[in-house]
């Protein structure tokens, strides 16, 4: 009996943690540049709303999710716009972007509002391998996007560690004053990675509305999970494989109250969703030295407005 | 002004050579200040050509041209016997020719093999980590520059940081190399180090100009001088036809135009400090220090920039603790008590940094008036006002009214309010510190606040100016000392020393006669 | 040659330009919400003009616009003291709801028969307390370790919504009305800890604190020392060593002051409105909006009055256009309108900070 209610839990946690991850990943993206973008959640409703019109209007799945991604894309861009070219505060922008998205999504999901899509990422199962007790559920039958999702953070690591793209975006991150004199566009490479996090929100967003609650529901849909996403950069440190690490912890624990409350621990469902936040502060107070910081902390320039030669 | 024929000139290379790259007659104008007047330079494959001057004489801004940062107004810049356009350091890059900074250009958190292909077009998308180290070893090996290219750059020393940059120079190719004031930030061991990586390079046939203000290195390791002074080439001269003593008269002699004015001392010591040092970065960049100020006199500190004076000025000013030593003021021990302790003996302190250490920018002229005084729960403006007003009054400041920002005042007129607020605090106790009092100036200005500090000097004030003027240390000062590397080169009555003496000391060669 | 177009920063300040920037960005705003209104199939003029008369033409409205705004003014404060100083604490949602907890506790458990004004007072000061302690540990760790406000005032935020929604819906806690098992609510405060209200109306005596409040904010930045010392460690931390201001200690006290305005603003709506911890009431995104509030109103202490005002009205009214009859205005208008004009403003602020300089020059000039 417990061995199935944690099989699914893990299960079903890997399902939660993919919208997480995109959305973790483009933001990774992006504040590697050195621009922070709190829109996420904005980006992602935005997404979810254009993937589910998508979905009604045309059936299909594929489009829908493209639908989805390019119009979280679209919509970062007013982002990049202020606060790259015209320098604008990034904070304010970002929550500014929230608040208009959410608005801006509700306001278009009236026509929609409550409907249902019959649409559903079919799981791919991996043959024998999805036989295996406990790992085999959880790890070799899950839908595309999930295993999408893990090559995308495995290229995502490449791309920055080993490209040479990467390593300007790094430097850009930064200082944006070396990069600049030694010949890269911080203002180019700034605008590509916001618009790349608001193309992966948009996924995120597209997959939650078309995958897990395949309906459309003013304020159910994404509950939040572009904040986790924000908390879930932090906590892995900048990381593209820990981000997915941690967004599968983060999903479990949005999960494990059912699995929880029937091994008879009760814990409230509320100080479960508190977690991810938890573990943030947490690992910000550990690791949160200035001696650390310097090894393994945000990019230096995160947050900062380039201006050659202001004084 | 064309630069004067020395005697027994001789070009380093054999006739016929092509120069690396040369300067033909450029001019550089910014605005109010003639920055290169007509200058010309050649350097040779192989050789070690330095360019020799004070600050503000222009040599910053040839070598700019020289790497593409800067373009002449007027003249040609040739690589190779073939006339150039260089609209980018990049541009420069690309013909080979590199510059490496006073203030290195390095991403901290990179590696060393990171930083060197950073932006170099020539690498592959995926790039391949073990042949770029392999090749930024080789090339580290091939030149005498020993470097880790796995290592992190935050965990290396300022001398192995230059070396870094030297290697991303060569590493993409540069023959032409610019080192602008190498050594300012050495220690003695890794300048050493330094020159024997330049002949090595040289041996290999590379160019390199140094930019430097000191004399002893540039005649170790140089092949031929280019002294200028404000602008204009004094002098062009291979060093084995030269002393040290001949360049340093090319590089400060000249008539002393201002006015001398002198006060007369009570003798009663106002500022001491004994044996002051103070550590930056794991290096002392005041060493050792002693001074005396005495009321009714003013001393000056002489010296190029970088040799000490900010970190002086500040441990003065009770900013940063000194690591050794005392500070007195008025015969009260106020060592490391910070800021406040100091002013409450009677010190004033004008820093150069006058828009942001001095004055508050987004902050109105009244309310910066407030920044030094003594607060209390309410700011009392009533008084500040009326304060600020009689200063712009009296300093012909040219402003809006009290409210104005600091921030829209010219340089001129946030100086005026700087000093006003700093002189008009106390009375005859008052110790002053002034750095860079006039620079960026114009005339009027600068005469005037010379005129100030004599006028507080005749009042029984003991001042210390820091500048890098020269002419107005010697003009203003009773006392003359100079700093060089943070430690007392010289000091003594200003009328007492002379001109080529200050400037030897100024460029680091020691003297026969004691001072 | 090259034409290089550039931005100075501006040092002078222009009233007329502080003012007409926000006038034109809510103009373009309230362009662009046309736009998608009538993409959607509604007539923008008719939406906006049924806006304006519902949320500040009619007696209800405007009471309950100016309702809305008191909250809102405390929200916008607690994001202008820290904003000025580029301390930037969007912590001011979870601190909301902390001074709540804090407030309503203080009331049910200390207030019940003492004169209202004691009973409200003890409410207010709790939920101060409550929001600055929320604020302390980001203010700690950024004075200390320099570590980012912005995460750690988010994180709390979280924390403490669901700290709140836990006391109500997940607990029988002291908060919760022990009667209410089906549908969980908060205990109501005794009537010593209410805000009275004024005549039939919704508006309470909050309005009149918060503005209280505003002045003596006002007087805070302006003439005392401690807003003196913000105003110079916000503008140039090096300057601020020189005269001997500490920074750490600066720091610490603008987070905590954000904080504890944030805590206010959860207190004056526990005495005003709901009369209990209310989480399904309090979370509206106060918090966020505060910094919106704050942005808009340039972080002047009276111009956020008047924005609250604004925008607490663009809110309540969109919420009653739901239940008139006729055309059916979405709620969501003065949502989207809001994030819209902070955008506008957001850009249009650069006209303000920035000149745009266009030189003609031969390479870019690094000194």
């Amino acid at each position: 009996m417990n061995n199935a209610t944690i099989v699914l839990t893990l299960a079903a946690a890997v399902g939660a943690a993919v919208p997480i991850a995109l959305a973790a990943l483009g933001e990774l993206l992006s504040e590697k540049a050195g621009v922070l973008n709190l829109g996420v959640e904005g980006m992602m409703l935005v997404g979810a709303v254009t993937a589910f019109q998508t979905g009604s209007s045309s059936g299909n799945l594929w489009l829908a999710l493209f639908a989805g991604t390019l119009a979280g894309g679209l919509f970062s861009l007013i982002h990049a716009f202020l606060t790259i070219t015209l320098r604008a505060n990034q904070i304010v922008s970002g929550l500014a972007l929230v608040i208009f998205g959410t608005g801006l999504s509700t306001f278009v999901g009236k026509s929609v509002e409550g409907k249902a899509l019959d649409t559903d990422f079919t799981a791919i199962r991996w043959g024998v391998l999805a036989d295996i007790p406990i790992l085999g559920p959880v790890l070799f039958d899950q839908d595309p996007m999930v295993y999408t999702t893990i090559v995308l953070a495995v290229l995502i690591r490449l791309y920055l560690n080993r490209t040479s793209a990467g390593l300007a975006v790094r430097a850009v991150g930064e200082s944006p004053a070396t990069a600049d004199s030694m010949g890269v566009s911080v203002s180019g490479v700034r605008y590509a990675h916001v618009v790349l996090g608001g193309l992966f929100a948009g996924m995120a967003g597209a997959y939650l509305v078309l995958g897990s609650v395949p309906a459309w529901s003013q304020g159910a849909t994404t509950a939040g999970i572009g904040w986790i996403a924000l908390a879930l950069v932090v906590f892995a440190s900048w990381k593209p494989l820990r981000v997915v690490l941690g967004a599968f912890l983060f999903g479990f624990s949005r999960r494990a109250n059912f699995w929880l409350q029937g091994e008879g621990v009760d814990i409230p469902a509320e100080f479960l969703t508190m977690l991810p936040y938890l573990f943030t502060i947490a690992v910000l107070v550990i690791w949160g030295s200035r001696d650390m910081q310097r090894r393994a902390g945000a990019p230096a320039a995160l947050g900062t407005s380039y201006v050659r030669d202001e004084r | 002004m064309a630069s004067p024929e020395l005697p027994g000139l001789e070009k380093s290379s054999s006739p016929g050579q092509v120069a690396a790259i040369a300067a033909d007659n450029v001019t550089k104008r910014f605005p109010g200040v003639l920055a290169n007047d007509s200058v010309s330079f050649t350097v040779y494959p192989g050789e070690v050509h330095t360019i020799l001057g004070e600050n503000g004489a222009g040599k910053s801004t040839l070598a700019a041209m020289l790497c593409g940062l800067y373009q002449p107004d007027v003249g040609q810049i040739s690589r190779n016997g073939v006339p150039v356009r260089l609209r980018s350091p990049r541009e420069g890059l690309a013909n080979g020719i590199g510059m490496v900074h006073q203030h290195f250009r390095l991403v901290d958190r990179f590696t060393v093999s990171e930083n060197v292909i950073l932006g170099d077009p020539d690498q592959p998308r995926l790039l391949r980590p073990s042949e770029i180290h392999e090749r930024v070893a080789a090339i580290g090996d091939q030149f005498g520059l020993p470097v880790n290219p796995r290592a992190v750059i935050a965990d290396l020393t300022v001398g192995e940081r230059q070396r870094v940059e030297i290697v991303k120079m060569l590493y993409r190719g540069a023959d032409v190399l610019l080192l602008d004031e190498p050594t300012a930030v050495l220690t003695p061991k890794e300048v050493e180090a330094l020159f024997e990586t330049v002949r090595t390079m040289t041996a290999q046939g590379k160019a390199l100009v140094f930019i430097s203000h000191k004399l002893r290195e540039v005649m170790e390791v140089s092949d031929r001088v280019t002294v200028m002074r404000a602008g204009a080439v004094t002098g062009e001269i291979a060093t084995a036809d030269t002393s040290e003593r001949h360049l340093a008269e090319l590089m400060v002699g000249r008539p002393v135009e201002t006015e001398v004015r002198r006060g007369v001392s009570t003798g009663a010591v106002a500022l001491e400090a004994q044996g002051l040092t103070v550590i930056e970065g794991g290096q002392a960049v005041v060493d050792n220090a002693t001074l005396i100020v005495r009321r009714g006199e003013i001393v000056g500190i002489a010296g190029v920039a970088g040799n000490g004076q900010r970190p002086l000025a500040r441990a003065l000013a009770g900013i940063v603790a000194p690591e050794e030593g005392s500070i007195e003021i008025h015969g009260t021990d106020v060592t490391g008590k910070g800021p406040l302790a100091a002013r409450a003996e009677g010190l004033a302190f004008v820093p150069e940094d006058r828009l942001g250490t001095g004055l508050v920018p987004g902050l109105s002229i009244t309310d910066n008036m407030i920044l030094t005084r003594k607060r209390s729960f309410f700011v009392d403006r009533r008084t500040a006002r009326a304060e600020a007003a009689q200063a712009i009054d009296e300093y012909e400041i040219k402003t809006p009214g009290t409210e104005a920002t600091a921030g829209v005042l010219s340089g001129g007129n946030s100086q005026k309010v700087l000093i006003a607020r700093e002189l008009g605090s106390a009375g005859e106790d008052q110790v002053i510190i002034l750095s860079s009092p006039t620079r960026g100036l114009d005339i009027g200005a600068a005469e005037f606040v010379r005129g100030l500090l004599h006028e507080a000097r005749l009042r029984g004030a003991a001042i210390l100016v820091i500048s890098e003027d020269l002419d107005e240390v010697r003009s203003l000062s009773d006392q003359l000392v100079v700093l060089y590397r943070g430690g007392i080169a010289l000091s003594g009555p200003t009328d007492d020393l002379a001109l080529e003496d200050i400037g030897l000391a100024m460029a680091g060669a020691q003297n026969e006669k004691e001072s | 040659m090259s034409f290089q177009i550039g931005l100075e920063r501006r040092y002078e300040r222009s009233w007329l330009r502080n003012a007409v920037t926000p006038l034109l960005s809510v103009f373009g705003a309230f362009v662009c919400g046309a736009i998608f209104l009538s993409v959607e199939g509604f007539n923008p003029l008719t939406v906006y003009k049924a806006l304006f008369e519902v949320g500040f033409t009619t007696r209800f409205g405007l009471t309950d616009s100016l309702t809305v705004a008191v909250p809102l003014i405390l929200t916008g404060l607690a994001a202008a003291v820290p904003f000025r100083m580029n301390l930037f604490n969007i912590g001011a949602e979870g601190q909301l709801y902390l001074g709540a907890i804090f407030g309503s506790w203080a009331g049910l458990t200390l207030a019940d028969g003492m004169p209202t004004i004691i009973g409200v007072g003890i409410v207010l000061v709790a939920g101060a307390i409550g929001g600055a302690l929320w604020a302390l540990p980001a203010a700690v760790f950024k004075a200390y370790y320099g570590t980012s406000e912005i995460i750690t005032t988010l994180m709390l935020t979280f924390v403490a919504l669901f700290l709140m929604r836990y006391l109500i819906f997940g607990s029988m806690s002291l908060w919760r009305d022990k009667e209410s098992a089906n549908f969980p609510q908060g205990r109501k405060l005794p009537p010593s800890a209410r805000f009275e209200l004024w005549s039939d109306t919704r508006l309470h005596w909050g309005l009149i604190v918060a503005l209280g409040i505003v002045v003596v904010v006002w007087v805070l930045l302006r003439f005392t020392s401690i807003g003196f010392n913000m105003n110079v460690v916000g503008s140039a931390p090096e300057a601020a060593r020189y005269a001997g201001i500490s920074v750490s200690r600066t720091i610490i006290i603008a987070l905590l002051i954000s904080g504890a305005l944030g805590g206010l603003a959860g207190a004056t709506e526990v005495a005003g409105r709901a009369y209990a911890l209310d989480p399904n009431g309090l979370e509206l995104g106060l918090g966020f909006t505060g910094i919106v509030v704050a942005s808009l109103a340039r972080y002047n202490p009276f111009a956020i009055v008047v924005v609250a005002t604004f925008l607490g009205g663009l809110r309540s009214a969109g919420l009653a256009l739901q239940g008139l009859p006729g055309e059916r205005v979405p709620v969501e208008v003065s949502l989207m309108l809001q994030g819209a004009i902070l955008l506008f403003a957001i850009g249009g602020e650069v006209f303000s900070t920035y000149r745009l300089s266009i030189e003609r020059s031969s390479a870019e000039v690094t000194a």
